[in-house]
């Protein structure tokens, strides 16, 4: 089973918000939506793994970090991400990551668990 | 932008990943009897909410494309269709005249910003009316229907294929720019409504929008300025405007005063005035934002947004209080927009 990490982004989101409508307007069923969304998490790991080809650098302030059923999160301050073509300064990032290794399905539900638990521990 | 030279890689993903997606789902859909209707109905909701977001950079669909086409047909039809309408006879009283071509941020403002009313002349002088109302941009088509009442909804199809009708409930003033010499009836237009209302001074009060005022007399333009007019004028008919301009309502004096005042003052009595009667407190505070925030959306680097990574971890790794993070295959949105990497490789104190 793919992870279902990336459900949380600007893709997923409105994947799922277009899907909610239409379970809402009876067009289909939470089921199917659901079968939608496994399809999703397919795809975007495969395009991920398979059709990007760059790679980022960065470099900023750990403010907290957190490790919690395998999945870390961290926030960090004053970030630069480097590319070769650009520089995107950040004063904040929140960084979500599943491990990369193990074939451990890291769940949607994980990643928010530790999204929200992050807030509450840290801050 | 500079990443447009080298060919962002973002849009093009997010196409695959949907292409993919909407293919591999098909057969399941088939499946549990879905129409193919609502596949594609999936498809364009999706690219839609892609699109609205503003998150990826030249994610067009070939909608988005033709649109942009008939974008630019439009705007030079309306600009020869301002004058058509100058140069009308005046025997009728209104003489709309398009507002001028807004810059109407992106596609998506369409609807707030349309609140307008085109008057098609409830039974009054024949001849004139049904003059275009030309609307922001990025609007398409629009339809007038009018109701056996007289009231007149507009539709309006925005460039998200979604079509909108807008009750006019409000009362808008238009405001010519160009002003047809020797027509009798000034700057003013005036519209019926069968929902007469008090003029709300607060209504769409935006720089962009026109307002159509409302007057009980169908013929003497007897234009009780609202305070925001005169605000919000753009083009304002030099000269003429202000002898006509008669207050009819009560509490149009102190917008002006507020004018002056910070926004946010502007805002909360806008407000007040509108919860006074009005439906619409949306059609006022986006027009009211966006107005200001067009340029300044895009320049400004810092959105509201929670600027998240999603990726995978390879290896993190600390040395005292010195991190080092080895990721792979994120998806990055920072300032609003997005990006993607298939390796990360980081530095931080902590």
């Amino acid at each position: 089973m793919a992870y279902q990490l990336y459900r949380n982004t600007t893709l997923g989101n409105s994947l799922q918000e277009s899907l909610d409508e239409l379970i809402q307007t009876q067009q289909i069923t939470p089921q199917l939506a659901l079968q939608v969304l496994l399809q999703f998490d397919k795809a975007i790991n495969t395009a991920l793994a398979n059709r990007v080809r760059n790679r980022v650098n960065f470099r900023g302030s750990l403010n907290t970090y957190r490790f919690c059923d395998n999945v870390w999160t961290f926030v960090l301050n004053d970030v630069e991400f480097r590319e070769v073509t650009e520089l995107v300064k950040v004063d904040k990032v929140k960084i979500v990551a599943c491990d990369g290794k193990s074939d451990s399905s890291c769940s949607a539900a994980d990643v928010l668990l530790c999204f929200c638990a992050s807030a509450l521990f840290f801050f | 932008m500079a990443s447009s030279a080298n060919s962002n890689p973002v849009p093009k993903l997010y196409k695959n990943v949907i292409d993919d997606v909407i293919n591999e789902v098909r057969e399941l859909f088939l499946d549990e009897g879905v129409d193919e209707q609502v596949l594609l109905e999936l498809k364009t909701l999706w690219e839609n909410k892609l699109l609205q977001s503003k998150a990826v950079e030249g994610f067009h669909t070939d909608e988005q494309k033709a649109l942009q086409a008939a974008q630019q047909q439009q705007q030079q039809v309306q600009q020869v269709q301002q004058v058509q309408q100058v140069t009308q006879p005046a025997q009728s009283q209104q003489v709309i005249l398009p507002p001028q071509q807004q810059q109407a941020p992106q596609q998506q403002v369409i609807v707030q910003e349309s609140k307008l009313i085109h008057m098609g002349g409830t039974g009054m002088s024949a001849a004139a009316t049904a003059a275009t109302l030309a609307l922001p941009t990025a609007v398409t088509q629009y339809q007038q229907l009018l109701t056996s009442q007289g009231q007149i909804l507009q539709l309006v199809r925005g460039p998200n294929g979604a079509q909108y009708i807008i009750q006019p409930q409000q009362q808008i003033l238009l405001q010519q720019q160009m002003q047809p010499g020797g027509v009798q009836a000034p700057v003013i237009q005036q519209v019926m409504q069968a929902a007469a209302m008090a003029p709300q001074p607060s209504q769409a009060a935006t720089a962009q929008v026109q307002q159509v005022q409302q007057a009980p007399g169908a013929t003497a333009p007897q234009a009780s300025a609202q305070p925001q007019a005169q605000q919000q004028q753009q083009a304002q008919p030099q000269g003429q405007q202000p002898p006509m301009m008669l207050q009819v309502d009560g509490t149009g004096e102190t917008s002006s005063e507020e004018d002056e005042d910070e926004e946010e003052y502007d805002e909360d009595d806008d407000e007040e005035k509108d919860k006074d009667g009005a439906e619409d407190g949306q059609v006022e505070e986006e027009p009211l934002n966006s107005g200001d925030d067009v340029s300044d959306e895009e320049d400004q680097e810092l959105f509201e947004t929670d600027n998240v990574v999603v990726c995978q971890y390879d290896k993190i790794h600390r040395s005292k209080n010195k991190w080092k993070f080895h990721l792979k295959d994120g998806i990055m949105n920072l300032n609003g927009r997005d990006y993607v990497f298939s390796k990360a490789i980081g530095d931080a104190e902590w």
